[in-house]
């Protein structure tokens, strides 16, 4: 019954009148009826209304609400100033070296954890994708980084990457960093490394498990001819699978965009001076959203933080458009 | 038929399973402060770590049947995030918010939001407070309070003994305080510790550049809001900048896993240190015992950190909430808490009194703690904090990181100082 379209009512509910018996029991029927019809017709609505609700109360509300208050003087240390802003608080963003510090740094960390994670991710699927021993405890293990919570896994990467008792150090000792330490929080290239070693580990996992999952559904055959033909398993990942899974990847790649430029937690936790949310004695690893929080809890000046939160909305509206179409030309295979 | 009830009924618990959840999500939770209908009051005081409140709450509410005082006790940063966040929504605010010196000036600078105490009668309490903490949570006109002092923190210089030794320093603490008069000496000393034992000296150069800074007649801002850095500012930070220059700091941050690791390791020797810094030295580092003492600071005095309470307006049983206030700052109250968490209190008078005069540290080689923390909060001259203060602060720290971690060349450190806390100024 539920797989029939709304038929039109007329000519249904006319025999049934026809043939019923009492008054009472047409009644019922037509009652019946405008159930059924009302089923048919509204319940898919009704059904995914509650995800709408929600979305209109915690996305659509406070996105359009954040863009009336960066129209708006909004500083709490400062009533006196007139309510209305205009077009300030974005004119303002234009000469905010701070801003521009901060939107190329959450640039330098995207490229440095993007394009490394989904490409090991896809290794690793590819990997993964092969009959092993103990497969199963392989595909579990590699979501084992995704499930481990973020605070927790930042706080130890952030021991891990300490200048004095580091073991990322340790570990760079013997390849000759030996005259002096490194230090980590010190410069950009190196913040940035260990930033971005964070997003890294937190997400090869979940990407190549995706991976992994549309790989599943290639036909065996595809690649048993490829083999015939001389391709080895490197030519079948980029000419077989990578075509073929193109719209998970185009997935991943708008996710990871905006995972990557809303980084948040990591780059805030890493710093050792953590409540001055500054991202480095000199922002060297300070990112858009850890400026927005500085700006507005820090600065208390609410109504900038809303004009940059509505500047890195439509950045990541322009850089997920451009990751899409760049990827679909890329892993097209056809054209 | 049949067939199609059962789907209609399981679409139907769908629906309403999904609006439930809304509902749940969206509804608000109603848990007011007065229970009218019966008469008693509920207070709520919201504080971080152990304000050794528990057992005072049991006497009021002896004392005052009709009151029932709820603790409520969170992380330091998260309490006032979320004082903060609830003075903006306008609800949800505790009866009795506490708040941090170092949060003073944000909270002071939205005054309309706080009940002031002024019109309640607590004017009468100025004369009993030390005059910068009075000072602190005083509206820039002088017209609202809005928070009573409770501890101050005092400040000192805490030393391993030792290390002393080995360099060959003296180590009792009249000797050790007598070495270092002014800043200068203090660095000089640092010189000689360091040129002995190839070991750093001081934790970081932050840590010298707040209490110097602190004993300045101007900090960063004049009364009238102006940034003057070429005032107390910039002595601090020529003395911060000599002192890195001398190569004496360990370059840490003060309350990072490499600076605890610090106080066992013997990272540095002298560490400046408020009365509340001894329980964090005795749980970080339970080994040193008897290898601490505590000395005088250069230059007189200071104070590092010390607590208001406050009465958000948005309470519901104001009246209630500042008798309960009131209460708690009077010295009967005010020395229990110093008994019992060794909170020292913001109002001189009590520093006489045995309980606190006489009372010795045995983690730190049984240092008159009750004596040495109320001189220094005492020598402290009232500074005028400015409404940009904690990001200036915060800037003007970066750079000495900077100068510390090696990216910024001393001589250009100043510079480049006064230009980060004039970004801030105008934040």
């Amino acid at each position: 019954m539920s797989t029939t379209r709304a038929a039109p009512p007329s000519p249904r509910s006319a025999p049934e009148r026809g043939t019923g018996g009492s008054g009472a029991d047409e009644r019922r029927l037509t009652w019946r009826n405008r159930l059924y019809r009302f089923d048919m017709r509204y319940m898919p609505y009704l059904m995914i209304a509650p995800f709408f609700l929600l979305f209109a109360v915690f996305g659509l509300f406070p996105l359009l609400f954040n863009g009336v208050v960066s129209l708006r003087n909004y500083e709490l240390d400062d009533p006196t100033l007139p309510y209305w802003a205009g077009f300030d608080n974005f004119a303002r963003l234009a000469g905010d070296e701070d801003f521009w510090n901060a939107l190329y740094n959450t640039f330098g960390i995207f490229l440095l954890s993007s394009l490394p994670q989904l490409l090991l991710a896809l290794v690793l699927a590819s990997l993964l994708n092969r009959r092993l021993r103990a497969q199963t405890w392989w595909r579990v293990g590699i979501l084992l980084p995704y499930v481990t919570p973020i605070v927790a896994s930042t706080m130890v990467f952030s021991v891990f990457f300490s200048r004095d008792f580091g073991m990322a150090n340790w570990l760079l000792g013997p390849f000759g960093g030996g005259d002096a330490p490194i230090d980590w929080r010190a410069d950009k290239l190196h913040s940035w490394i260990a930033v971005a070693t964070m997003v890294n580990w937190k997400w090869i996992g979940y990407n190549a498990l995706l991976y992994l999952a549309a790989m599943q559904s290639i036909p065996r055959d595809v690649y048993e001819a490829a083999a015939i033909d001389g391709a080895g398993p490197w030519k079948q990942l980029w000419r077989i699978t990578v075509p073929m899974i193109q719209p998970v990847v185009v997935f991943t790649v708008v996710l990871s965009t905006i995972g990557g430029l809303q980084l948040f937690t990591e780059p805030m936790l890493f710093d050792l001076n953590a409540q001055a949310a500054t991202g480095g004695p000199n922002g060297e690893w300070q990112t858009i959203a850890q400026l927005i929080y500085k700006v507005g809890w820090k600065d208390l000046n609410l109504g900038y933080a809303a004009a940059m939160s509505w500047a890195l909305f439509l950045i990541i509206l322009v850089v997920a458009g451009i990751n899409t179409w760049l990827t679909s030309r890329l892993s097209g295979g056809r054209k | 038929m049949r067939r199609s009830w059962s789907h209609w009924a399981r679409a139907v618990a769908v629906g309403a399973v999904g609006l439930t959840m809304v509902a749940a999500c969206s509804g608000r939770s109603t848990t007011g402060g007065d229970d009218a209908g019966s008469g008693t009051v509920t207070l709520k005081i919201n504080f971080w770590g152990d304000f050794g409140l528990q057992d005072l709450k049991t006497k009021y509410e002896a004392e005052h049947p009709n009151v029932k005082i709820q603790l409520n006790s969170g992380e330091y940063n998260a309490q006032h995030e979320d004082l903060q966040k609830k003075l903006v929504a306008g609800s949800g605010a505790a009866d009795i918010a506490a708040i941090d010196e170092g949060y003073a000036v944000q909270f002071r600078g939205q005054s309309d939001k706080f009940v002031n105490l002024l019109d309640k009668g607590a004017g009468s309490l100025e004369s009993k407070y030390l005059p910068w903490k009075w000072k602190q949570t005083l509206s820039a006109d002088g017209k609202t309070q809005i928070g009573l002092g409770t501890d101050v923190g005092g400040l000192a210089m805490c030393y391993r003994t030792d290390l002393f030794a080995a360099a060959g320093l003296p180590t009792d603490r009249d000797q050790v305080s007598a070495l270092w008069p002014t800043w200068d000496k203090f660095i000089e000393v640092g010189q000689q510790y360091t040129g002995k034992t190839k070991k750093k000296f001081i934790d970081s150069g932050t840590n010298l550049f707040n209490p110097i800074l602190g004993q300045q007649q101007v900090g960063f801002y004049t009364e009238q809001e102006q940034l003057q850095m070429d005032g107390g500012p910039k002595v601090a930070f020529d003395y911060t900048v000599k002192a890195l220059q001398a190569d004496i700091s360990a370059k840490l941050v003060s309350f990072q896993a490499d600076w605890d690791k610090g106080f066992t390791s013997g990272a540095f020797a002298v560490l400046a240190c408020p009365a509340w810094m001894l329980g964090h030295i005795k749980e970080t580092a339970p080994g040193t015992e008897g290898k601490w003492d505590i000395a005088a600071v250069p230059g007189g005095g200071g104070n590092w950190g010390g607590s208001f309470l406050t009465i958000p307006k948005q309470s519901k049983n104001v009246d209630e909430a500042y008798k309960l206030l009131e209460w708690l700052v009077q010295p009967e109250q005010q020395i229990e808490i110093f008994k019992k968490v060794g909170n020292l209190p913001s109002q001189p008078a009590l520093y006489a009194d045995p309980a606190i005069a006489e009372f010795k540290n045995p983690f730190f080689n049984d240092a008159p703690v009750g004596q040495i923390f109320p001189k220094m909060a005492q020598g402290l001259t009232p500074q005028y904090q400015g409404k940009k203060n904690g990001p200036t602060r915060v800037n003007v720290e970066n750079v000495i990181r900077r100068v510390e971690n090696g990216t910024l060349k001393p001589d250009a450190a100043w510079a480049e100082a006064v230009k980060e806390a004039e970004k801030a100024s105008k934040s």
